[in-house]
């Protein structure tokens, strides 16, 4: 029979602030194990979630490279292919560089075709289609910068500044709304005529990003896929075509291998708040040596020695995961925010939550081991010594 | 060394310890029989082996040699978990350093051993109420340790000693850590203790003063059993 549950918890406030900071610790160690886990089932949403019949087309030389906009019509000759569409990244930003998100310029007659996920009221689909310099923003961004339709948004063309070196404007026509995780609702969608005949007047005709490809229904992907490459073989920009589930991979990763990076960033934070736990509970331990004897010649077997040290450190990690845990939850919302560029869809997942119950039980069950055991095996008379 | 019935039995204990690669001969096939009720003091110089007995008729250590029966049972034949039930239904202890757990008050010092008897919630309290109440102190019942003097501590772990009505008491130097005034009514509460609840009372000590409160004081010396004394009823101290 173990000690009382009083006792358990008397023990772990007798050291108010060592308790503190140890299920601090514990709280963000959960905290980055949930939003870790999130980017990788992120990643991986992003590629499950794909449309099996879109393709990407982009330069062979790298993503920021731009193609020829003639080779549209080229890929729409290709057997197999049932429409296409072009983006073109703005990289602006509005008023200072920390006001960033995603513009694309694109074209409204294929846009909506391509991608029935972006959701917007047909009212303001018109808007934009009769309005040159209108866009069409996502609802995370209109709530972010609480904009709404009619509004004019200044933007700085960083990677293409405005001839007249002054902001882009545009006029807010309406709103999307995604009704896939892996379509994000802070970015922001304007006329590639607008942005064609504006950057002609100071240079040569701007090129496209990405062309997006919808293939027949029965196609035989792999085969549009080589046709597609194969167009462009001798062209003065060759290209790489790849289904949208892997340009989805390669874009969040092209910054090095995520999925591997961030689970050993999330095996050393657990490893670190697992050797901080032990040492906490040895600590803890250490102290009790002598009230362990006493308990003891109580007549409390050895076995309930070992349940109260084992439940001591259940219940520091039990409250620290939990209090982890929550802080995930409840911050889910802005770090969705500030990630959705990147990681659109973040969301933190139930079974995420599940793997942060099973580590904090694991690291309270490993951290307790030791001190529990060690509770166990000492022998009575040593333990009214004090000593371990 | 009475008609009445034997509450420890040690028959041919020896207890051995090593220490710094050299064996120590700490009690040397002791022989030594103690009556049930009885108060007996255990005298000796230091090394003498008087809390090595103790420890081993308490069931906190065990012989390398010998038989202790100790309240019907004998010790050797019982686990490890069966000689903590035995602990737990026979045997209270009072420490030098009174040992109470610094984290629960006075009251849950005293609950603790009776949470390993059936007893009810109520029947807990009423039982730690009691205890408490016996060496005067219901008044301070939900005081910390730290919150008591030295006296008021030794006489909490008195209670929490008799919560669970236990035959045998084992005292190691219960007057050791205090000043006169608290030591004699430590002696008292123990004389008390033994003469109105029958409690058999062993008392490791090597103060003459508190060694008179009990009514037979058994000598050890290096090991072996030396004198046994009686006292008259009126030296134990009032």
């Amino acid at each position: 029979m173990m000690a009382s549950f009083k006792l358990v918890w008397r023990n772990l406030t007798r050291r108010p602030l060592r308790s503190v900071l140890t299920v601090a610790s514990i709280v963000v160690a959960v905290f980055l194990i949930c939003s870790l886990r999130t980017l990788i089932t992120t990643i991986r949403a992003g590629v499950e979630n794909a449309d099996s019949r879109r393709l990407a087309v982009m330069s062979a030389t790298g993503l920021f490279v731009e193609m020829p906009m003639k080779y549209q019509a080229e890929i729409n000759k290709i057997p197999g292919v049932e429409l296409t569409t072009k983006f073109q990244w703005f990289g602006g930003y509005y008023r200072s560089q920390k006001n960033f998100f995603a513009q694309f310029a694109i074209d409204p007659d294929t846009m909506f075709a391509m991608y029935p996920e972006c959701q917007v009221p047909p009212e303001q689909i018109e808007a934009f289609r009769t309005n040159r310099t209108s866009c069409l923003i996502g609802e995370v961004l209109a709530q972010k910068f609480d904009w709404k339709p009619g509004d004019t948004i200044p933007i700085i063309g960083a990677l293409h500044p405005h001839p007249d070196d002054k902001a882009w404007e545009f006029q807010v026509a309406g709103v999307y709304h995604s009704s896939v995780p892996n379509f994000d609702n802070q970015t922001m969608f304007f006329h590639w005529d607008y942005y064609e005949e504006t950057l002609k007047e100071s240079g040569p005709m701007p090129g496209v990003g990405v062309f997006s490809i919808r293939v027949d229904k029965g196609a035989d992907v792999p085969r549009v896929i080589a046709d597609v490459e194969e167009a462009f073989q001798d062209s003065e920009q060759r290209v790489d075509c790849v289904t949208e589930a892997e340009f989805q991979r390669q874009f969040v990763t092209m910054f090095g291998n995520i999925p591997l990076f961030v689970g050993w960033i999330g095996s050393g934070v657990v490893l670190a708040i697992l050797l901080a736990c032990i040492n906490t509970m040895l600590m803890s331990m250490r102290e009790q040596t002598a009230e362990i004897g006493v308990l003891k010649s109580l007549g409390f077997t050895d076995g309930s020695m070992f349940g109260l040290l084992l439940v001591q450190a259940l219940v520091l990690c039990g409250l620290g995961g939990g209090l982890g845990i929550l802080f995930a939850w409840a911050t889910s919302g802005p770090v969705a925010e500030q990630l959705g560029a990147m990681f659109p869809g973040y969301r933190i997942h139930p079974e995420t939550y599940g793997l942060a119950v099973i580590i904090t039980v694991g690291i309270g069950l490993v951290a307790g081991l030791v001190p529990a055991w060690s509770a166990r095996s000492l022998r009575c008379v040593q333990a009214l010594r004090g000593t371990d | 060394m009475s008609q009445s019935r034997a509450m420890i039995r040690v028959s041919e204990v020896t207890k051995r310890y090593q220490r710094g690669g050299e064996t120590l001969t700490v009690l040397d096939s002791l022989n030594l029989e103690m009556d049930e009720g009885r108060f007996y003091a255990l005298m000796g110089p230091s090394g003498s082996g008087k809390t090595t007995l103790l420890n081993l008729i308490g069931g906190l250590d065990q012989a390398d040699s010998g038989e202790l029966d100790v309240a019907g049972e004998n010790l050797a034949e019982l686990s490890g978990a069966g000689l903590a039930h035995w602990r737990a239904a026979n045997v209270g202890f009072v420490f030098q350093g009174f040992n109470l757990i610094p984290v629960l008050s006075a009251y849950e010092n005293v609950e603790l051993p009776l949470k390993l008897t059936p007893l009810s919630r109520a029947e807990r309290r009423k039982h730690a109420e009691f205890a408490l109440e016996l060496v005067g102190l219901k008044d301070r019942m939900h005081h910390r340790p730290k919150q008591l003097s030295g006296g008021q501590e030794q006489r909490v772990a008195i209670a929490r000693a008799v919560a669970t009505d236990p035959k045998l008491i084992l005292a190691d130097e219960p007057t050791g850590d205090l000043d006169r005034k608290s030591a004699d009514q430590v002696l008292e509460l123990l004389g008390r203790l033994n003469r109105e609840f029958k409690k058999t009372i062993l008392m490791v000590t090597h103060d003459p003063h508190a060694a008179a409160a009990a009514q037979s004081i058994v000598h050890l010396d290096k090991g072996q059993l030396g004198r046994i004394e009686h006292n008259q009823p009126a030296q134990a101290v009032r």
